[in-house]
């Protein structure tokens, strides 16, 4: 029976970095979609990187902005707030990681919503923000359940960016697929298997009950 | 209806990670955190709970590529000490100012295997016989920055194996990840650490040292480190009467006999 540490801390980073990325990627989808603005294309182009660059690579550069000497380390630092080598670095990893999923799916979906029917709310006085919350997403929701289901298996399976970033310490920030990675490299086959295991079906669960939910009507 | 088991389920889900776990309920006991080299993995499985036993304290082990710790370390990672299996990574740190130098010591020399999947049922006795044209992919650790694939390159070299046998090489990414060519039976045969390559799925035979450059690994106490003797009591248990044929029968050269 392998210790389940790193089962809660994983459900626990990939909860929060999924909220963080809804948070962060939902405006900033929305942008994208819906206004002009210079250096548009670069955003963008910069919301895509991280799926492009190798993860532990990644992970690397941004090891260099958090630790403890880095720019952002030291800013963190002034505030009290230690962010490498610890959980947080973890969430700010499995962040890094998803938010190009969410983006580009609730961008996509924001897209395809009739820029009309927004025209029309807005000749009756409706506010944007009122707007976003009763045409917009209820029409795009479906792109953006899509992208969040993305994020947060994303979220779950991040290794190479958790592994630079927060290291890979037992009881402290070793999450799931590093626990697994762990195993393996000390052949405890057993262990590694029936973490997987868990992990699969755990996600398989997720994924069939959210495929049920999605086929009823809000 | 429905919608109200949704919102509980969703709740539960989103309840559940923050419930208080065994890890955060430990006693306070004195505690450091060990970042070690992976060809040390089946060795300190033994030495750590021993080192535990003696010191009363608790042990945090970190096992990864030294390259990787060594980085990790020199950006403000939580170790206390650092068992690195290339000496060239601790003298950095030590010019980075992330180590206490007087603690630097020489506790191991690597050795090299050649490891037989049992799955290709070759009976291979030393690297020479690497030439027999059954063994038809042979893996060793990528020589550019990993220690032991260096040293599998130069033993190879050594034996004028070195441009014959290059067209069958696989280089994996470190000395694990090697060995796992062989365990999966990717590849016949693997030059890979000693220490690590006692698995049910490979014949190991050891690899004459004088074929390459020593393995020196080094270790030493970090400046940051909040219990310095710990780390060096850890040290000296590793290099001492107790830890010494631990080692050895790992598969390691240790001191006094290089």
């Amino acid at each position: 029976m392998p210790e389940l540490f790193p089962v809660w801390l994983s459900l626990r980073v990939a909860l929060l970095a999924t909220l963080l990325t809804l948070a962060g990627g939902l405006p900033l989808a929305w942008l994208l979609a819906r206004q002009r603005f210079p250096g548009r294309d670069l955003v963008e182009a910069a919301v895509v990187l991280p799926l492009v660059l190798p993860p532990t690579v990644l992970g690397y550069y941004l090891l260099l902005l958090i630790a403890s000497q880095g720019p952002v380390g030291r800013a963190l630092g002034a505030l009290g707030v230690e962010l490498a080598f610890t959980w947080r670095a973890a969430v700010l990893a499995a962040c890094v990681g998803s938010v190009a999923l969410l983006v580009k799916a609730a961008q996509a979906g924001f897209e395809s919503v009739d820029a009309r029917l927004e025209q029309a709310a807005r000749t009756l006085g409706r506010s944007e923000w009122g707007i976003f919350w009763s045409i917009t997403l209820p029409l795009a929701w479906r792109s953006v359940v899509a992208g969040t289901v993305l994020a947060f298996c994303r979220a779950l399976g991040d290794f190479g960016i958790t592994l630079m970033v927060a290291g890979n310490i037992p009881g402290l920030t070793q999450t799931l697929p590093l626990a697994i990675y762990d195993h393996v490299q000390s052949n405890r086959m057993a262990e590694a298997n029936a973490l997987a295991l868990l992990a699969v079906a755990g996600v398989t669960a997720l994924l069939m009950g959210l495929g049920r939910l999605a086929r009823l009507r809000f | 209806m429905w919608r109200v088991w949704a919102l509980a389920a969703a709740a539960v889900l989103c309840a559940l990670p923050w419930l208080p776990d065994a890890a955060a309920a430990q006693p306070a006991r004195p505690a450091i955190t060990v970042f070690a080299a992976a060809d040390l993995v089946f060795a300190f499985g033994e030495l750590v709970p021993l080192f535990e036993q003696r010191s009363g304290a608790r042990v945090t082990l970190v096992l990864g590529s030294s390259g990787t710790l060594a980085r990790q370390i020199e950006h403000g990672a939580p170790a206390d000490v650092f068992f690195s299996a290339d000496r060239a990574l601790v003298d950095d740190l030590a010019r980075a100012g992330a180590i206490i130098p007087e603690t630097r010591s020489l506790y191991a020399q690597g050795r090299l295997a050649l490891a037989v999947s049992k799955r290709a049922g070759l009976a291979l006795r030393d690297l020479r016989d690497l030439e027999r044209p059954e063994v038809r992919r042979i893996a060793i650790a990528n020589p550019e920055h990993a220690p032991y694939g260096r040293a599998a390159k130069e033993a190879l070299q050594a034996l004028a194996l070195w441009e014959r046998l290059r067209p069958r090489l696989v280089y994996g990414e470190n000395i694990r990840h090697t060995l796992q060519f062989v365990q999966a039976g990717a590849v016949e045969a693997a030059i890979v650490a000693l220490s690590i390559a006692s698995v049910a799925e490979v014949a190991a035979v050891a690899v004459d040292p004088r074929l390459h450059r020593p393995l020196d690994q080094m270790a030493a106490v970090l400046r940051r480190s909040g219990r310095p003797e710990l780390g060096l009591a850890l040290l000296q248990l590793v290099q001492g009467a107790e830890g010494r044929p631990i080692m050895k029968r790992y598969g390691f050269l240790v001191p006094g006999e290089f």
